[in-house]
């Protein structure tokens, strides 16, 4: 290997260091991820209502943690490699915040200024708006005057 | 004392490794080359084909439009011609132009390394542009698309022969087309990404970059991150088409204002794609021929990456009018706004750099400025439309047309071609006629404005983008917009019977015909297989002007403002240089 | 200040552009770990397009059950919990034996890293058994995507909520996102296949396993997507 010499005075010795962990280790992780596997699936069988899909998601992201970290070395590895998988989680936020954001929220506003505007159609409302379901609506907005209860989002 | 420690013209036993990359000769030596270089040419000779078939359409759509009611062809075909244009212009030819074409070529010779860091990746991501190009063709033999280049469902996806009401004529290829080259795309990404970061040569710090590798940086990132979501989204939209998901339809349950954010969370980033690499090779330019460093080196390589990263923030205001939620529309409104601000950092930094520059006025530099002038045309107009109140007013008409033609037109095919201008001599050996050069850059310059400041001008009056004809009211911009298509037109068939005479019996190129002191003008033109006879190691940032040799400046470089004072030294010194290095 | 770096180009010269080093370092990289490096920042890049790919799926799911939870809710009785844990303990195992191929091959196992390989290989196809059986199932009961769900009454789970009309849509989600995370483990078997077969070779040792390590965390991203689909579609 006498071809190898450091030609490039930033790197060590060129030869690739890599972290090697324990059999036991792994098979620690596994266990663990087993043990998550088991966890949900039980929790599936009882009910805790909205907070049902926030703890599915926990045991999730848990278990993904495991396996980014442990079993594919980011733990061990270059600090950019983890620099790159956190940032696409960033975008990956930003595209699920931003979409909901407008399907969360879509005829809102209207509803709150009572805009003259068929929900169902679009167009305008000859007589003044149409309230479509007058007795369901309006729980969030139970500050407003009961003229203006929340029509539904079109979709 | 060369800053650049690249002997061009070195003595070597093994005279091989030193030949010049076009010296193979054959069909196959292209074919299953792994050379950067030469990917790159047929990267460029692939987006040249789309260019020229976009353009026909172009000037099929503008003919359409001439006088009112049916002048060439009837509706349906004009709905295909303007979809087509679309469609090829965008997936075809300015996406891969100047990553995969010029920075194919550029990016490791200015970054000093022998190759990209993955060569049998870039060569499948031709491939897999080809494949994708042979859908598109199929698309195109079987009668076309008239859904625009957007594929906007529930039109694109409601399947007649489904017993939908939607578009008839043949979207899956098209979309499938799109989804195949979007993977081109992605492996160029992730080879640039990592050649930037594994395989700079020695003294080549971050700081010593030339700023068409900070964008081209920057546009892979967005690349790697925007352009997987447009191959799911083409996916369900395919799938929606063929089997009736319910995502997209409504009919079926389906929301199409939710295919619209899936579809711009890539193609507003992807306008960044377009734009951000022509900025670069804008930053290029006019370094060399004002003769400086550029200034706000950083600003300007920082802004490419803030103008990758706001990419990401603003895709819902392509459907402010589209039944978005009002709050969604005011925060893509705000953040749209913020845009504006790398795009400033970048103009004046530009304008300043031409300050007390020695400015020569050769042809790629026309090209450069032109972008400085046009793009900030195009992006003034784009606060216009990230006006919430003023765009209810401009959406889907003209306007809008006019202000994306000035980004993308304007913007990167100027860069491109600037680009292509700029880098020509290196990687053809060969020199160009400047008299020809410059008429073509007049005619495209003049055509492109006539063409689009008549479609400014309509659109704000009202004249709606993509219909088939018009109020009598709106004659007159569009006869004047149709003449300087074919200025327009006129121009770029110059340009191409003089790059075509060039490479038939051009003068052969010197090493550094611009005077530039960036890296890729310090090797051999055209450059070995591997680039450099030494690997390079860099003592000097890319524009250090003051601390780059005449040696390493004016080989092959006649100032055209003071003939003949240092060109043609560079025989004497070349020699000189050589003792120099050992 | 460039006599340095001349001497540091002098000796680079005297080994110029011939090939050097090891027959696995490609020309064009100085060293093994440029190499290395280069291979797995790369891999890292790839795999965040291949999140950002799912993600779109991923967001379609988060819009359709926030505005219909009931439907997902009823839709998701139908879906067979065993089979999915099954599976998803399958590919966490699966998972393990590849972290565990890599481990050998650091440490220039080449016997164990093939049959780690080889077990990842198993795991990967019974996978597929296991989904196939679930989709044929499907294709029974008329629980299809959109336009095709025509629920048969008769292969449906006993005792589950009604399913609403617009449960296609539910199952056109199940079907995009569980098919192509099947396509990824159909490539996750080839490549597989490709690494073992020239870990068969001999070409990998504790200086060069980069392959090995690149088709890992490949499939380690594809067990990944899986235990956020498995909760996600089965169990919510």
């Amino acid at each position: 290997m006498a071809t190898q010499t450091p030609a490039h005075p930033h790197k060590d010795d060129g030869a690739v260091h890599a972290h090697i962990s324990s059999t036991a280790f792994y098979v620690g992780v596994f266990l663990a991820l087993i043990a998550l596997t088991i966890l949900t699936v039980g929790q599936s069988y009882v009910d805790l209502g909205r907070m049902n899909l926030i703890v599915v998601i926990l045991i999730a992201t848990t278990k993904a943690s495991l396996v980014v970290t442990f079993f594919m070395h980011l733990r061990y590895d270059n600090k950019f490699n983890a620099l790159i998988f956190v940032s696409c989680l960033f975008f990956i936020g930003v595209f699920f915040a931003y979409t909901l954001n407008d399907t969360e929220r879509r005829g809102e506003l209207d509803a709150d200024q009572n805009v003259k505007v068929l929900p169902k159609t679009g167009e305008d409302a000859p007589g003044g708006f149409v309230q479509p379901t007058p007795a369901a609506a309006g729980g969030e907005h139970g500050a407003t005057p009961a003229s203006s209860g929340a029509a539904p989002a079109a979709h | 004392m060369a800053a650049i420690t690249t002997t061009p013209g070195a003595h070597h036993d093994d005279a091989d490794p030193n030949a010049s990359f076009l010296e193979k000769k054959g069909l196959m030596s292209w074919l299953v080359t792994l050379d950067h270089k030469r990917i790159g040419i047929m990267y460029l000779i692939s987006v040249t084909i789309a260019f020229l078939l976009g353009g026909i359409f172009a000037l099929l759509v503008r003919a359409e439009l001439f006088t009112r009611g049916q002048t060439l062809f009837d509706a349906d075909t004009y709905n295909k011609m303007f979809s087509l244009h679309g469609v090829v212009m965008v997936f075809l030819f300015i996406i891969p132009s100047i990553p995969a074409g010029l920075g194919n070529i550029m990016l490791p010779v200015q970054l000093g390394t022998k190759d990209v860091a993955f060569p049998r990746l870039n060569l499948l991501s031709l491939y897999i542009y080809w494949f994708g190009a042979v859908f598109g063709l199929y698309s195109m033999i079987n009668g076309g698309v008239d859904t625009g280049w957007t594929f906007y469902t529930p039109y694109a996806s409601s399947d007649p022969a489904h017993g939908g009401v939607g578009s008839a004529t043949s979207v899956i290829p098209m979309t499938l087309a799109a989804f195949i080259m979007g993977f081109s795309s992605i492996l160029t990404g992730v080879n640039f990404i990592a050649t930037v970061h594994k395989m700079r040569a020695p003294g080549l710090t971050w700081r010593r970059l030339t700023l068409f590798t900070w964008a081209l940086y920057a546009t892979s990132i967005i690349q790697i991150l925007a352009t997987p979501v447009l191959a799911i989204t083409l996916l369900l939209l395919t799938m929606e088409r063929f089997l009736g998901l319910g995502i997209f339809d409504p009919r079926l349950g389906g929301d199409p204002v939710l295919y619209q954010h899936f579809f711009w969370f890539y193609s507003h980033p992807a306008v960044y794609i377009m734009i951000v690499p022509g900025m670069g090779v804008v930053s290029d330019i006019l370094a060399t021929f004002s003769r400086r460093e550029p200034v706000g080196y950083m600003a300007i390589a920082a802004s490419s990456l803030g103008l990758a990263l706001l990419g990401f923030l603003v895709w819902g205001h392509h459907l402010f009018v589209a039944g978005m939620s009002e709050w969604a529309t005011m925060v893509f409104s705000a953040l749209t706004f913020l845009v504006a601000i790398p795009s400033g950092v970048k103009v004046f930094n530009w304008v300043a750099t031409l300050y007390k520059g020695s400015i020569s006025l050769q042809s790629p530099m026309l090209w450069a400025l032109s972008f400085v002038f046009l793009f900030t045309i195009g992006g003034l107009t784009g606060l216009f439309l990230g006006m919430l109140a003023v765009d209810v007013h401009l959406h889907d008409t003209y306007f809008v047309v006019a202000h994306f033609h000035y980004v993308m037109v304007g913007g990167t095919v100027m860069g491109f071609v600037g680009g292509l201008h700029y880098w020509w001599p290196k990687f053809t050996g060969k020199m160009y006629e400047e008299g020809l050069a410059r008429i073509g850059w007049f005619l495209v310059f003049i055509g492109f404005n006539v063409t689009f400041i008549a479609q400014f001008i309509m659109g704000s009056r009202g004249m709606p983008r993509r219909y088939y004809d018009y109020l009598p009211q709106y004659e007159i911009f569009h006869q004047v917009s149709t003449i300087g298509s074919w200025i327009l037109g006129l121009g770029f068939l110059v340009l191409l019977v003089m790059f075509i005479r060039s490479l038939m019996n051009g003068k052969p190129a010197p090493r550094n015909p611009w005077g530039s002191a960036a890296l890729e003008w310090l090797t051999p033109t055209p450059p070995p297989t591997f680039n450099f006879v030494k690997d390079p190691v860099l003592t000097r940032g890319q524009y250090d002007y003051q601390l780059a040799t005449d040696d390493e400046l004016y080989e092959g470089f006649d100032d055209p403002l003071f003939p003949g004072l240092r060109g043609g030294k560079a025989p004497a010194k070349k020699a000189a240089a050589e003792g120099d290095h050992g | 200040m460039s006599s340095e770096a001349t001497a540091a180009a002098d000796a680079h010269d005297d080994h110029g552009h011939g090939h050097h080093g090891p027959k696995w370092l490609a020309h064009h990289f100085d060293t093994p770990a440029q190499q290395f490096d280069a291979a797995k920042l790369g891999m890292w890049v790839f795999l965040a397009q291949e999140l950002l790919f799912f993600s779109g799926l991923f967001v379609a799911y988060g819009v359709y059950r926030s505005w219909y939870p009931e439907m997902f809710f009823a839709a998701s009785h139908q879906l067979d919990k065993i089979m999915g844990g099954a599976n998803t303990v399958v590919l966490l195992f699966s998972s393990f034996t590849a972290a565990m191929a890599v481990r050998s091959a650091q440490l220039g196992k080449q016997k164990a890293t093939g049959n780690f390989i080889l077990i990842t290989i198993v795991c990967a196809c019974f996978f597929l058994v296991v989904k196939y059986l679930e989709y044929t199932h499907k294709i029974h009961a008329g629980l299809l995507p959109g336009r095709y769900f025509h629920p048969h009454a008769e292969h449906l789970v006993a005792g589950a909520p009604a399913l609403p009309a617009n449960a296609g849509s539910f199952f056109g989600i199940y079907f995009m996102m569980t098919g192509i995370h099947g396509i990824h483990v159909i490539i996750g078997i080839g490549v597989l296949i490709w690494v073992w077969i020239r870990n068969n070779r001999g070409e990998f040792s504790k200086e060069y396993f980069t392959p090995v390590d690149i088709v890992a965390l490949y499939w380690h991203l594809v067990d990944l997507v899986w235990i956020y689909l498995f909760p996600l579609l089965y169990l919510v």
